[in-house]
């Protein structure tokens, strides 16, 4: 199983879980957070606003549908057809194991 | 070591960390989070309540779409995994839909910031705290 962390515009976040309910991917938690990126934040006149707010959703998922999810979550999250500086990142790490509370099952 | 990532209900949350601080593992990152499960949500039904049309509304569920839930953070050793899983599912079963999930990933590396030590001794003693 791999976790899929990803961190993208929050005006984009209803699209991305749209596309991954259509995707079958319905399993998803999602938090606020703040962040910068290579771009050191972004500079508006004088300021520099070093901690934009974006958010970020996990799943996890089977290996075998990793890139479905990814390239999902990439389409949806993707600003014009090019894309465009801030609009985030996809981290993906191994999971060892998954329960689900409710039945003390063993696996997605 | 590893690193257990708990998707909870909120009204669990006091009973959890009772139940983990009687286990020694007192150490622990909480924060709330909103997601959904394995329930399907039609995103056309909604499109068509947005835009106002009745049989669309009608159909909607009263509930909201993301449900608030706490999410648990917990690095340990690898042999304490099994035993926390464990706590975490009797305390948080209620049997129904909605009770949570439990990941369990690898950590590679642990630093505790006070001291500069790594790895397992960062984790801190657990008969410590019994």
């Amino acid at each position: 199983m791999l976790m899929v962390r990803a961190i993208i515009r929050p005006e984009k976040t209803d699209e991305v879980l749209a596309a991954l309910m259509y995707a079958g991917f319905p399993s998803v938690t999602k938090m606020d957070v703040f962040g910068r990126g290579k771009q050191r934040g972004m500079k508006i006149g004088e300021i520099t606003y070093d901690e934009l707010p974006k958010e970020m959703i996990f799943t996890v998922v089977e290996d075998s549908d990793k890139d479905l999810v990814v390239d999902t979550i990439m389409k949806a999250a993707r600003s014009g057809s090019k894309g465009a500086f801030g609009d985030g990142k996809i981290f993906i790490s191994p999971v060892d194991a998954a329960y689900t509370v409710s039945s003390g099952v063993k696996g997605l | 070591m590893k690193e257990i990532l708990a998707v909870i209900r909120m009204n669990k949350m006091n009973a959890t960390k009772k139940a983990l601080s009687e286990l020694g593992v007192a150490s622990m990152t909480a924060r709330k989070v909103i997601g959904r499960g394995k329930g399907k949500v039609d995103y056309l039904l909604l499109k068509g309540a947005e835009e106002g049309y009745e049989e669309a509304i009608n159909q909607l569920s009263p509930g909201p779409k993301l449900i608030p839930k706490r999410m648990v953070q917990i690095v340990t050793r690898d042999e304490k995994v099994d035993e926390i899983v464990e706590t975490l599912i009797s305390v948080n079963q209620t049997g129904s839909p909605g009770d949570g999930k439990i990941f369990v990933l690898p950590i590679s590396e642990t630093i505790r910031v006070r001291t500069g030590e790594t790895g397992e001794e960062a984790l801190g003693d657990y008969a410590d705290s019994e």
